[in-house]
């Protein structure tokens, strides 16, 4: 042990001075005045060219700062020293890349004892996981470190800052399209143009894949983070060339405050990832600041996720099914099964409400599984000429599993192909023409019928109609609703039912509710309608007591 | 192995101010940066610019056109600055570092009627292929003159 080695050999030095001389640490001693009245060896080459000699560390951190070996940071720092009165080293970086840990001891007489260490190879050995491989930007440990660091800081002397949380849209696509080596070059130039947009001391860190995070200490809050999302928002957006691609890419970013969004690391990542989320949905390519209310709407979905996820074992799904009839005779062609989910506690819960979140987390793919065999089985049930019309949603569609699904639920329940009406809505049809193409033929072989939904709403599908022959289109209930004051809605009617007729396609009216209603869309020459005024949706007894009246 | 060239057309707005003498100034600098890039990364290209917008061609290696236009990606001043075409080139259209004036005077207006007649001077309704022609055609000319 050290300690011991000194006191057994204690007359090879002939004063203190030369002991200090000797240690492997840079020693600046103090008078009480704050000016240097020694330093050793080490200290003297670790500042040259700067003589030492009678500066206070202030004067010195000056003079280090105005031969651009320090940044005003690190001057700063350097003052603290004394101040911070915690033998836990400060390190600080220098210009040129050495990093120095300092510690302050005060003396008895008033002044102090700094020693400087040269840790650069120290710090290099730990930069492997300080720095991101791909981007040489911080990693997510690092800014976990400075995060913690500067609050603690905060907690101590106060202070302002925002952790800025980014994420890139359309980044996937990129990389889906054009290789990995086009998606690492785009991230190295998404990270350079991050810190072509910071201030000196900002930390710009990759937590991983395409998301990124910027501590952005000082500035005035919130009008600083509002500058700097604006600006990556800008920035970020603008297209790039890589390896001889024009690239264009968007990003949404989340922002929380410190000190009012959080004063824990974990807090403001979570809290920044939220409104990242918020912007996210607010449609891409803008900023949101953290809200309080956005964490309860997040513990909601939480919720509202955790049941939904057990809904299909507990058996909690049920369908019911609309009537569909033929408008001349007024005679009813088939049933639209529709799904309903009833919690013990919840009630009855709008598909409108969980469809969506089914969708982004997986659970569709399962609840349309159920959703087809259900319908299959019940179908099987009624006359043959009765048929039975399934929604698809777009992320069923584009799943591979869609053709072996139809088979089996046709196979495992009787019904003939024909039977079953595949309903797609204009937004499944968006994606990628080719694969859709070869789905909705596919389906076609299996002798399956195929609509389209609500026709109309979204974007225009009329290239799908010339390319593939679908059996129906169904007009949209707003439309409907609004016909008989909205002109432009009755002559969209009009335009869908000449355009069906023309193709050969049957077309069907949704939310059909009043006798009026009914005779408007007659007039405009649909063949087939749905609503409140034939019935509302039945439960399978009551359908089939429907049917049992209606076709004898 | 030599990179192959590529040629990227671009156009930006309100790049600019408006004052004449501020907008000679700051487009002699923008040749004299573009003048230095040629001799260290061997772009070349041309400007053409008018009070409210600014089309630049660059030629050169694909790596040097793509790393000088990152650069322009990220300066601030340009606003809205829109890629008109970006890929392989023949040959160089512009050996040496050109500009155009496409002013408003009357003189202008005959000279460069065909750019007036098609845009109004607006070069966000011309291709990056009828930009980089009717660059050449007015740099061509230019010599002539001078000839």
């Amino acid at each position: 042990m050290p300690a011991q080695i000194v006191r057994a050999h204690p007359v090879g030095y002939s004063d203190p001075g030369s002991l200090i001389e000797d240690l492997a640490v840079g020693v600046l001693v103090l008078g009480r005045l704050g000016d240097v009245v020694f330093a050793n060896t080490l200290a003297s080459a670790i500042l040259a060219p700067i003589d030492a000699a009678g500066l206070t560390l202030d004067a010195l951190g000056k003079e280090l700062v105005r031969i651009g070996r320090w940044s005003t940071e690190a001057a700063a720092a350097l003052c603290r020293i004394t101040a911070a009165g915690s033998d836990r080293p400060c390190v600080v970086e220098e210009n040129e890349g050495r990093a120095l840990a300092l510690t302050a001891r005060a003396r008895n007489d008033g002044g102090w004892v700094v020693t400087l260490d040269d840790v650069t190879h120290h710090r290099a050995a730990n930069r492997i996981d300080q720095r991101d491989g791909l981007t040489g930007l911080a990693s997510r440990g690092e800014l976990d470190e400075r995060l913690k660091a500067f609050l603690a800081a905060v907690q101590r002397e106060g202070g302002q800052a925002a952790l800025v949380c980014l994420d890139l849209d359309r980044f996937k696509a990129v990389n889906d399209t054009l290789g990995h080596p086009v998606g690492d070059a785009l991230l190295k130039m998404v990270a350079q143009r991050l810190r072509s947009a910071v201030r000196e001391g900002d930390v710009v860190a990759r937590l991983g894949g395409d998301e990124f995070a910027i501590l952005q200490i000082g500035g005035e809050q919130p009008q600083a983070a509002d500058a700097l999302a604006r600006r990556l928002v800008d920035l970020i957006g603008r297209t790039y060339v890589a390896q001889g691609h024009m690239l264009n890419i968007g990003t949404s970013v989340g922002i929380a405050l410190v000190p009012e969004d959080g004063l824990s690391a974990d807090t403001l990542l979570r809290n920044a990832d939220l409104a990242l989320y918020r912007a996210k949905a607010d449609g891409r390519g803008t900023f949101r600041f953290f809200k309080p209310e956005m964490d309860e709407r997040m513990q909601a979905r939480r919720g509202l996720e955790i049941d939904l996820r057990k809904a299909l074992a507990l058996k909690e799904f049920e369908l019911v099914y609309q009537p569909q009839t033929r408008i001349e005779g007024d005679t009813v062609v088939g049933f639209e099964a529709l799904l309903r989910w009833r919690h013990p506690d919840r009630g009855l819960v709008s598909p409108a409400d969980f469809i969506p979140l089914a969708e982004e987390i997986g659970l569709i793919t399962p609840i349309g599984e159920w959703v087809l065999r259900t319908a299959c089985r019940e179908a099987a049930l009624w006359p043959d000429s009765i048929t039975i019309a399934v929604n698809l949603s777009a992320v069923q569609f584009r799943g591979s599993r869609l053709l072996d699904t139809v088979t089996s639920a046709l196979a495992g329940s009787g019904l003939a192909a024909a039977r079953l009406e595949l309903e797609i809505t204009e937004g499944a049809l968006l994606e990628d023409t080719d694969a859709v193409l070869a789905v909705l033929n596919g389906l076609r072989e299996l002798g399956v019928r195929v609509s389209m939904d609500d026709f109309g709403t979204g974007y225009s599908s009329l290239s799908y109609l010339q390319k593939f022959p679908f059996d129906k289109i169904k007009i949209d209930q707003s439309f409907v609703r609004s016909m008989a004051s909205d002109r432009d809605s009755a002559a969209i009617i009009r335009a869908v039912t000449s355009l069906g007729s023309s193709f050969g396609m049957t077309t069907i009216a949704e939310g059909v509710e009043t006798p009026e209603q009914l005779a408007r869309i007659r007039a405009e020459g649909c063949t087939e309608a749905q609503g409140y005024l034939i019935s509302r949706p039945l439960t399978p007894e009551a359908a089939r007591a429907f049917i049992a009246a209606r076709v004898a | 192995m030599t990179e192959t060239l590529h040629r990227l057309v671009y156009y930006s707005r309100n790049c600019l101010t408006a004052a004449p003498e501020a907008m000679d100034r700051e487009v002699a600098q923008i040749l004299a940066t573009s003048q230095v890039n040629n001799d260290r990364v061997g772009v070349t290209g041309a400007l053409m610019f008018n009070k409210g917008c600014f089309a630049q061609v660059l030629e050169g290696p694909q790596g040097a056109v793509e790393t000088t236009f990152e650069r322009i990606q990220q300066d601030a001043r340009h606003g809205e600055v829109t890629l008109l075409s970006f890929g392989p080139a023949e040959a160089r259209g512009f050996p040496v570092w050109s500009m155009a004036y496409v002013g408003g005077s009357d003189a202008d207006e005959a000279r460069y009627g065909s750019i007036a007649g098609e845009s109004g001077f607006d070069f966000s309704r011309l291709s990056g292929e009828r930009i980089f022609e009717v660059l050449h055609a007015m740099v061509l000319d230019e010599e002539q003159a001078a000839a």
